[in-house]
């Protein structure tokens, strides 16, 4: 709580309260429309009383700009005033299932929050795991944090895997956890093993910034320091311990505490010079490659990079970390992945986080590689999730996707028009051998195409089949259905494919998809995801809070029965002692019985189809699926398929 | 010497060859099953992305596939004479070979668009 009171306080106090009463469009208009909010002051006060109607008409308002609370608060508690700092930040929803340490806030969010405008909505969960997971997944395609809150010590451990998720996906994740710092107001035991003295340091490692802020105004600082770190590139997770008295305290009578204005910081672009050269060295080429990772954090990254490789006529390799590029355009060579690598004279990784995986063995001599990454401005040493060193002959520490239109410039400048003639015979090349690879994922995905259990390829073509007529949005990484939706289907925008989880996590898929979902339910998107039942089985609770919540999701189970990427494992152990590979199965096979994923979500309110076993049987079940998320439902369809 | 090498060649394809005739396929697909191969192959040899290759059908040469078999790096195990005798192989290989080739992308309506 400030005690530096400005002289204007009341003024905004007026304007925060009529903003509170009158709805997002007085807020929005930001301090313009200070006046004629105080104006609206008068009127809007009869309607002091709580309005549903707020609630309802939140839709509407996400797409209007974050909202504009800064200024002094007079709340009446320590985390109301927080409910209004987090929405000043233009913060949405809250995900968390209860823990004492938080009730305060818990309490604010839900008679506070979610009853005044901007709406800050709390997201019931049955998991810390699901809630970072559901944050994360949500960031993607909101392109902003939302928060997510966990009891203090237990549900910071729950939380931590998912945590991970986050930071080796480089998304930002608001995360809250609770503390009670005070010895003295711990009232029971649990208290105590419930109390650390501090809880961030669990996470602190992979987390961007932390903070135990102990007044109000500290919060406030905190809390804005934390969001611009956490949306600045390289993007990431933070965390705030809140102190259980500061959020339950009563505010003094008269104490002010400043909501701050946020103002983010601009992303940061390469040196010009070292643009220069790298347009230089593209054009020169004969063989450039551009290999992106997490390239395009937003739409415009996609187009950008789209306009980079149609200036060069280059191919383009998509390591999958987000929607670098669109599936089925002519210069996405994807899948002759090794083969351009390998002819390549000049690779441009674009936050490529594995360069040293991509180009291994395959390296062609004298051939250079030029790095543009935002993992170099940020890094910690204990989780080693930066890959193997890579020796690159130019390295921008930079965004890539900010410094995308620098260097598609430099390109352009760089490129004569006998370069030009080069680039356009190239780009036919190219366009044949995107065509020729299609048709080659076409006859392989023929391969078994009516064996059961069903093939994945089966499967996903049999998905798309149903939804390529819609505004879908797939909300999973495809390496475990060998990437066969980027081999088959057309994806075009950004909002189309999210990557994966990061960190190889499990648990981190329903959670995720829910988030994604959630995001997408404004855009009437239709959210599909395709999931491992091992990974299911770790937080099948998130399908609680779709249904809870009516998230519109259609989540195939792709069930293999088995954690199988490990059986491949522990049968390379049995055969290199040779004792066999019979027995691999233990421990690993999800059978004896089988889970019936049908009853597990109907138990929890989800609509479900399956299990499938007979490829022809997909098309109708998920028919009935797909009419069950147009009504605004999560829906389930469980396909017993085959490993890969 | 020379010529001993070439026969030794010829002795080793032409036992490849009747191991690859005389293999039974009903073993073959139980062995399949059993041993693991289908966990990354696919119960069909449709094979499964990065985790395997696709083994069917047309398989490669007998001599191919039992090298591979016994030589293996990377993600696949090796499976050494005490784990899988020749004879198995055999099996497998018969069953990969009496796998038939299915349909054409161009006969399936859904890889059509």
């Amino acid at each position: 709580m400030g005690k530096d009171t400005e002289p204007s306080a009341t003024g905004r106090r007026k304007f925060l309260k009529a903003a509170t009463l009158a709805g997002t469009g007085a807020i929005a208009a930001g301090a313009a429309a200070v006046g004629e909010a105080v104006a609206a002051d008068a009127a809007a006060a009869p309607a002091a009383k709580k309005s549903p109607l707020q609630i309802t008409s939140r839709d509407s308002e996400q797409s209007a700009p974050p909202p504009n609370l800064e200024g002094a608060t007079h709340t009446t508690c320590g985390s109301d005033f927080m409910v209004d700092v987090m929405r000043n930040l233009g913060i949405e929803y809250v995900a968390a299932i209860p823990g004492n340490t938080f009730k305060g806030l818990h309490e604010s969010i839900i008679n506070y929050g979610m009853m005044t405008a901007p709406m800050l909505e709390h997201i019931s969960c049955m998991h810390e795991e699901i809630s970072v997971a559901i944050s994360h997944g949500y960031a993607k395609i909101a392109g902003k944090p939302m928060a997510c809150m966990m009891h203090s010590t237990v549900g910071l451990q729950h939380g931590s895997m998912a945590i991970y998720n986050a930071w080796a996906d480089r998304v930002p994740v608001f995360a809250i956890v609770g503390a009670q710092m005070d010895a003295a107001k711990r009232r029971s035991y649990v208290d105590w093993q419930h109390s650390v003295f501090d809880g961030p340091a669990l996470v602190r490692d992979f987390t961007k910034f932390d903070d135990t802020p102990i007044s109000l105004s500290h919060f406030a600082e905190s809390a804005n320091r934390a969001y611009k770190f956490s949306m600045t590139p390289p993007y990431g997770p933070i965390v705030l311990a809140v102190d259980q008295n500061l959020q339950e305290d009563p505010i003094e009578k008269g104490a002010v505490a400043n909501v701050l204005k946020h103002v983010q910081s601009s992303p940061p672009r390469g040196d010009d010079a070292a643009v220069q050269e790298v347009a230089r060295l593209l054009v020169a080429a004969e063989h450039p490659v551009i290999v992106a990772d997490r390239a395009a954090r937003t739409p415009q990254g996609l187009a950008l990079m789209v306009e980079l490789a149609e200036a060069l006529q280059a191919p383009v390799i998509d390591m999958y970390g987000r929607m670098n590029f669109p599936w089925r355009h002519p210069l996405n060579q994807t899948r002759s992945q090794a083969d351009k690598i390998g002819e390549a004279d000049v690779i441009l990784g674009l936050e490529l986080t594995d360069f040293w995986g991509v180009t291994n063995g395959r390296l062609a001599p004298g051939a250079k590689r030029i790095s543009i990454t935002a993992g170099d401005l940020y890094l910690k040493a204990n989780y080693q999730d930066f890959e193997r060193f890579t020796p690159v002959d130019i390295a921008i520490a930079a965004d890539a996707e900010t410094t995308l239109p620098y260097l598609i410039e430099a390109v352009r400048r760089a490129t004569t028009s006998g370069r030009r003639s080069v680039f356009k015979a190239r780009g036919a090349k190219l366009a044949q051998d995107h065509q020729a690879a299609l048709a080659q994922s076409r006859e392989a995905a023929a391969v078994g195409w009516d064996a059961q259990p069903i093939t994945t390829a089966r499967m996903c073509a049999e998905i798309y089949e149903q939804i390529r007529h819609e505004d879908w949005a797939l909300c999973n990484g495809t390496v475990f259905q060998n990437n066969w939706p980027q081999q088959l289907w057309t994806a075009t925008q950004h909002h189309q494919y999210i990557g994966d989880s990061g960190a190889y996590g499990l648990g981190y898929l329903p959670g995720a998809t829910v988030g994604a979902a959630l995001a997408h339910r404004k855009h009437g998107r239709l959210a599909v995801a395709i999931g491992g039942d091992g990974d299911l089985m770790f937080t099948p609770g998130a399908l609680w809070t779709a249904a809870h919540h009516k998230i519109p999701l259609l989540y195939v189970v792709h069930n293999n029965r088995a954690y199988h990427q490990e059986v491949m494992y522990v049968q390379m152990m049995a055969n290199k002692r040779n004792r066999g590979i019979d027995r691999a199965h233990m421990g690993n096979a999800i059978t004896d019985p089988n889970v019936d994923f049908s009853k597990l979500a109907n138990g929890m309110g989800v609509f479900a189809e399956g299990a499938v076993t007979d490829p022809k049987d997909l098309a109708p079940a998920l028919k009935r699926a797909i009419a069950v998320v147009k009504r605004g439902e999560p829906a389930l369809v469980d396909v017993i398929s085959q490993g890969r | 010497m020379k010529w001993l090498c070439w026969g030794v060649t010829i002795v080793s394809i032409s036992l490849a060859v009747a191991a690859e005739k005389t293999g039974d396929a009903a073993n073959g697909k139980r062995l399949f099953m059993t041993v693991g191969c289908y966990q990354c192959h696919g119960t069909t040899g449709a094979g499964g992305g990065i985790a395997g290759p696709r083994l069917a059908p047309d398989p490669l040469p007998f001599v191919g596939v039992k090298a591979k078999l016994r030589t293996a790096s990377g993600r696949m195990p090796v499976f050494s004479e005490a784990v899988l005798k020749d004879a198995e192989i055999a099996d497998i290989y018969a069953y990969l070979q009496s796998i038939p080739a299915g349909k054409s992308a161009r006969d399936i309506e859904l890889l059509s668009h």
